[in-house]
């Protein structure tokens, strides 16, 4: 990693760089022959963190909705110079349980999503804040669904070169944020965007955070059930980037097997469920687990040994020796043992045949727009609009 | 044989000019021209005078040497048609390039005129010596092109033949099909008729009319139901035609030996892309881990503020990693340095003033920029 693994790329955030708009109010200072009274800065200031956020606002044309979460809106939108640079435009919702704020989530998805810059990371164009004073985010366009919905249809055949091929965009993107110190803590193939370019981008980083403080607790209540790691169902609060390795390892058994590998209905299930498949985690193979927050003692009688290599390679038969070895690495139970994502990428699998299926090859599910998908609603269909019963417009900016 | 060459037919007393024997006296005679001299002769004087190995011409003053393989029938009366029409076979037979291997449409104009040009110089006799060592030079230099387009060619002609029959085939039986269906269709009427008649001799006057109303909808229900039958077999034909001809286009690849060495004789020949071998793959796709250019890092550091941690069964359990902390603190030390804001915003700016989504960091790093400077 280069030594400067922020400065890579920084995109304006009007609302939340009041550098910025300090340094643009005194080069206006400096401009106007510095004349200006102290006492008017702060009014100067005012008004330019209007025009800045206008500025950004205007680059942008809100084309229709596409989608809406339990926290934001997601639309279509395009550059108004360029009207084939498709952008989304995720809008958050003024949350009646931060009435005096933000979401976390969107503090978190600014926060992080703008120091990160990297191929299979979802890109963040710019920030800027709507007349009612919600927080846009302008976020890269990846039309072509996520990796759940390929999993899910069963008219998709893909193999194991796919899986590699998408492997090694997630471990990339993983390996990114945590050389950046950054803990994404929610992947799962809902959150595996595809780009039109076949590329597999990391997105959703409402739950991530920065790491390695030590003494900062963290808390424990995260990344969705079925890709939670071992030490957070017990509860640790000091962790590191072994627990998104733990998901990638649920994201590629995921993958091999087309349905989730450990399914739990409560925390509690979750954590008998990996037991009974992975092994029972003792201080033997776990040193100190016993005294994680919400550590369970396990009756002798019902103490399932650690899998070893057999089991991996009877379970996952198509990912082959090497393949079944990563998935050991992946999902060893103490996260001291489990491999880092560098580790990941660096094991002999990649190397061996079948190469990774090229971008372009990768199987794709036909016309289908992730961003929109909960719409279920054909491009170019618009009923909520003022002339709902008129006949239907023409809508060239849908078909690309 | 001699109506199968037509042009011998008309005159009764055409005479060879060797022998001097006239088709009154040998109806059956057949005159042979050989490519080297075209000099005209019967059979029988092909067969005396070369029988015996080659020999030299018999027409006076033509000494050219001549072999009996090589006489045939002559195609056209005029004999310097016959002689043009040769040479152009042998010269499009070496100078055989396709359109499609040419960049540009102007290059394979310019190919076409260069080859018109060089018959005409042997058809005229005009630097035949300099015009036949090019030939030469370029048939020796490109056999393996010249080779693979006469295949496509043979190919292309083949295939254009069996698509002819087929069409005559599918004429045929569609005719065929039209006669056996009338034939049909003037059956069931004349049926339908002697079955009305029969039951309007056995029934009543009274529902005459509605027997007659009746059998005249069964006609027309028929014949609708004939109709669609005959749309559907109609779309299906079509169908296969359509996959017929597509599945013949797509055998036929152009030869992909031009190469640079095509002997310097035509210009604007496209360049064959060999393709680029694979690289193996790079799980990190040109990313490099661990890349410190500033510090190394150590296993440890002494530090009282941290010895509680490094010594917390629980913190470890959990998977913190105090190195992690080692490495953060490093990057976030060294952060920046060697970063030159000016150098990248010029770079940034130079790269996306054309393009549509920019970075939108430009003001502000340029500011910066201007800030530091």
């Amino acid at each position: 990693m280069a030594a400067s693994p922020f400065a890579s790329r920084s995109p304006s955030v009007a609302v939340a760089s009041p550098n910025t708009l300090r340094l643009r109010a005194t080069a206006a200072q400096d401009s106007a022959g510095g004349v200006l009274a102290s006492k008017s800065v702060s009014n100067t200031d005012q008004e330019l963190t209007e025009q800045l956020n206008d500025d950004v606002r205007h680059k942008y044309i809100k084309d229709k909705k596409l989608g809406e979460g339990t926290y934001a809106v997601v639309f279509l939108g395009h550059l108004r110079d360029d009207p084939s640079s498709f952008v989304a435009i995720k809008k958050v919702k003024v949350n009646a349980e931060y009435k005096d704020g933000l979401t976390m989530d969107a503090i978190r998805e600014v926060k992080y999503l703008q120091e990160l810059s990297h191929p299979n990371i979802i890109a963040l164009h710019d920030v800027f804040s709507s007349k009612d004073q919600n927080l846009s985010l302008v976020l890269e366009f990846l039309p072509r669904g996520d990796l759940e919905m390929l999993i899910k249809d069963g008219d998709i055949q893909y193999g194991v070169a796919d899986v590699k091929a998408w492997m090694g965009m997630l471990a990339r993107g993983v390996w990114f944020c945590h050389e950046n110190f950054v803990l994404h803590r929610d992947i799962k193939p809902n959150n595996l965007l595809i780009a039109s370019d076949g590329e597999v981008k990391l997105a959703d980083f409402g739950l991530a955070r920065s790491f390695a403080d030590p003494y900062l607790n963290m808390t424990h209540q995260v990344i969705t059930r079925w890709y939670r790691p071992p030490e957070l169902l017990y509860g640790a609060r000091q962790y590191s980037g072994a627990v998104d390795v733990w998901s990638m390892g649920m994201v590629f058994a995921e993958l091999l097997l087309r349905v989730p590998f450990v399914a739990g209905n409560t925390d509690l299930d979750q954590l008998s469920k990996i037991c009974e498949a992975f092994g029972t985690p003792t201080e033997e193979n776990w040193p100190g687990v016993t005294q994680l927050p919400n550590y369970i003692p396990t009756d002798r009688t019902q103490l399932v040994p650690v899998q070893g290599r057999d089991f991996f390679l009877r379970q996952f038969p198509t990912a082959g020796p090497v393949g079944a070895d990563l998935m050991m690495s992946m999902c060893a139970l103490d996260p001291r043992k489990r491999h880092t994502a560098l580790q990941v990428l660096r094991h002999n699998w990649w190397m061996i045949d079948p190469q990774p299926t090229r971008n372009e090859d990768l199987p794709r599910k036909s016309g289908a727009k992730k961003m929109g998908e909960d719409m279920g609603r054909r491009g170019g269909e618009i009923d909520d609009g003022p002339f709902k019963n008129a006949a239907r417009q023409l809508d060239f900016g849908a078909k690309k | 044989m001699a109506s199968k060459n037509g042009i011998d037919r008309r005159d009764e007393d055409e005479v060879c000019p060797v022998c001097k024997s006239s088709r009154y006296l040998n109806p059956n005679m057949r005159f042979l021209i050989n490519p080297e001299c075209y000099h005209k002769m019967c059979e029988s004087c092909v067969d005396r005078i070369f029988s015996s190995g080659p020999s030299s011409c018999p027409v006076a003053g033509c000494r050219k040497t001549l072999r009996k393989a090589r006489f045939r029938a002559q195609t056209f009366e005029d004999i310097g048609v016959e002689r043009e029409v040769d040479i152009r076979r042998r010269v499009m037979h070496i100078l055989n390039r396709r359109e499609e291997e040419f960049d540009s449409k102007r290059a394979y104009d310019d190919f076409l005129e260069q080859r018109e040009e060089m018959i005409a110089n042997l058809v005229h006799r005009t630097d035949v010596a300099k015009t036949e060592a090019q030939l030469q030079k370029y048939a020796s230099v490109n056999i393996q092109s010249i080779r693979a387009n006469q295949a496509i060619e043979e190919q292309e002609a083949s295939s254009f033949a069996a698509r002819m029959t087929q069409e005559q085939e599918e004429a045929r039986l569609r005719r065929q099909a039209a006669r056996e269906q009338l034939e049909n269709e003037r059956r069931e009427m004349q049926a339908g008729r002697e079955d009305m008649i029969s039951r309007l001799a056995a029934g009543s006057s009274a529902d005459a009319a509605a027997i007659a109303r009746e059998g005249h909808k069964v006609l027309l229900k028929k014949s609708s139901a004939r109709r669609s039958e005959e749309d559907r077999i109609r779309q299906k034909q079509a169908a296969l035609r359509g996959s017929e001809t597509k599945r013949g286009g797509s055998s036929l690849t152009t030869a992909d030996t031009a190469g640079p060495s095509d002997g310097g004789l035509i210009k604007g020949l496209r360049r064959i892309k060999t393709p680029e071998p694979e690289k193996p793959y790079d799980p990190f796709m040109g990313y490099v881990p661990e890349k410190r250019d500033y510090y190394a890092l150590q296993p440890s550091y002494p530090s009282t503020y941290l010895d509680r941690v490094k010594n917390d069964t629980r913190t470890a359990a959990g998977g913190y990693d105090l190195q992690e902390y080692y490495s953060r603190t490093l990057v976030e030390a060294f952060a920046g340095l060697g970063c030159f804001i000016g150098e990248e915003v010029a770079q940034r700016e130079a790269a996306t003033s054309g393009l549509g989504l920019k970075p939108a960091a430009t003001t502000s790093a340029a500011m910066a920029a201007g800030d530091e400077s």
